[in-house]
């Protein structure tokens, strides 16, 4: 199994019911899982502020949602995600691909790469990051620490994790 | 039209529906007109309590759920006209109430103030029913036609601006507190555990 089958696998074991996505290239292929999926509810939306919103109000009805989007999508949606989740305390789960790391070597991601993790401190909202096949069985893990801390909980891929060392 | 008016006629014909309201004065008048706690009143996120009440109808497909949107929030988020025509929930309906001013602000008129078709725009995003009322006894005869209608169904409620939003307050609750209420009610409603044991 590749880590897209795999947390495509995790997320059924959490029940999630409907997913909301805008992909970057790295969670493309785990969007394309989740379209293909009748269980889970795919809502692809037109920018990623929509998709964390979306997923905000699916939660209200009892049923376990997810937003999937790109690093640079998540910087576009902290304004929703602070004004909004922070501000009646609701959690949101975000799967994120980590961009701009020392093996991502596309240029127009290099300040994603050194300002996301600041800016989630700034705004105090929790991470995790998944950088291996074995670490994915954490998910139904985070995804409960993402209701417990009521906020918006991101978890990152990266791409070692996704596409394999860079230097093999 | 009044604002006020429009939504006390909205309260009147709403039978069960649940409400989401964005921020700004119909959320506030729906608060007076209703007193309603089935209702999540959006304090921020401008232009996105569009998308909460789409993730919300489309999880819970029998319950019939109206959107209280704004022009000013709607023109923040375009975009969720084309995914709301895509999804296309059958529960759904959407009311824009138009004033063309960000009346929160003390009435700063809008970008293209009045020039723009809202209903134009939902029809050519893929949304097949659309209305535009801008009277109190055309909203009354259209009511009962919107609620047995299939969504998604997009109103624009043209009223007038008013100089201040203040003489109506909103509801005093905190943020909080409108997640808390607003939840435990739709557990009741839906027969549903939102919260777990420890209360989150």
């Amino acid at each position: 199994m590749d880590a897209y089958e795999l947390i495509h696998r995790e997320l059924t074991r959490v029940g999630v019911k409907l997913a909301a996505t805008l992909p970057d290239d790295w969670v493309g292929p785990l969007i394309g899982r989740i379209d293909a999926d009748p269980a889970i509810r795919h809502v692809p939306v037109a920018r990623e502020s929509e998709a964390v919103v979306v997923a905000t109000g699916a939660f209200f009805t009892g049923k376990k949602s997810v937003a999937v989007i790109g690093n640079t999508g998540l910087l576009t949606c902290t304004g929703e995600l602070a004004t909004l989740n922070l501000r009646h305390q609701i959690p949101v789960f975000c799967i994120v691909s980590m961009r701009g790391t020392y093996d991502d070597h596309r240029i127009w991601q290099e300040v994603q790469g050194r300002r996301t993790i600041p800016l989630l401190q700034a705004y105090d909202f929790p991470y995790q990051v998944l950088d291996s096949l074995d670490e994915i069985g954490c998910i139904p893990a985070v995804y409960e620490a993402s209701r417990l801390q009521k906020r918006p909980y991101i978890l990152f891929l990266t791409r070692r994790l996704l596409k394999g060392k860079a230097w093999q | 039209m009044k604002t006020r008016d429009a939504m006390r006629v909205i309260a009147a014909h709403r039978g069960d529906a649940v409400a989401v309201c964005a921020l700004g004065m119909a959320s506030n008048e729906w608060w007076q007109a209703t007193k309603s706690e089935e209702t999540f009143y959006v304090h921020g996120a401008m232009g996105f309590a569009a998308s909460f009440a789409l993730g919300f109808a489309l999880m819970a497909p029998e319950v019939p759920v109206l959107l209280l949107n704004a022009d000013g929030s709607l023109c923040m988020n375009l975009g969720c006209l084309l995914t709301e025509a895509q999804q296309a929930p059958q529960n759904l309906k959407h009311f824009v109430v138009d004033n063309r001013v960000y009346q929160t602000v003390s009435a700063v008129p809008m970008v293209n103030r009045g020039l723009t078709d809202y209903a134009g725009i939902a029809r050519s995003a893929g949304i097949p029913r659309t209305l535009t009322l801008d009277n109190v006894p055309d909203l009354e005869k259209a009511m009962p036609e919107i609620m047995a209608a299939p969504g998604p169904y997009f109103t624009v409620l043209r009223v007038e601006a008013e100089p201040s939003y203040l003489e109506v307050p909103p509801n005093d609750y905190e943020g909080a507190e409108i997640k808390y209420r607003f939840g435990r009610a739709m557990e009741k409603r839906l027969g549903v555990k939102i919260f777990g044991p420890s209360g989150y």
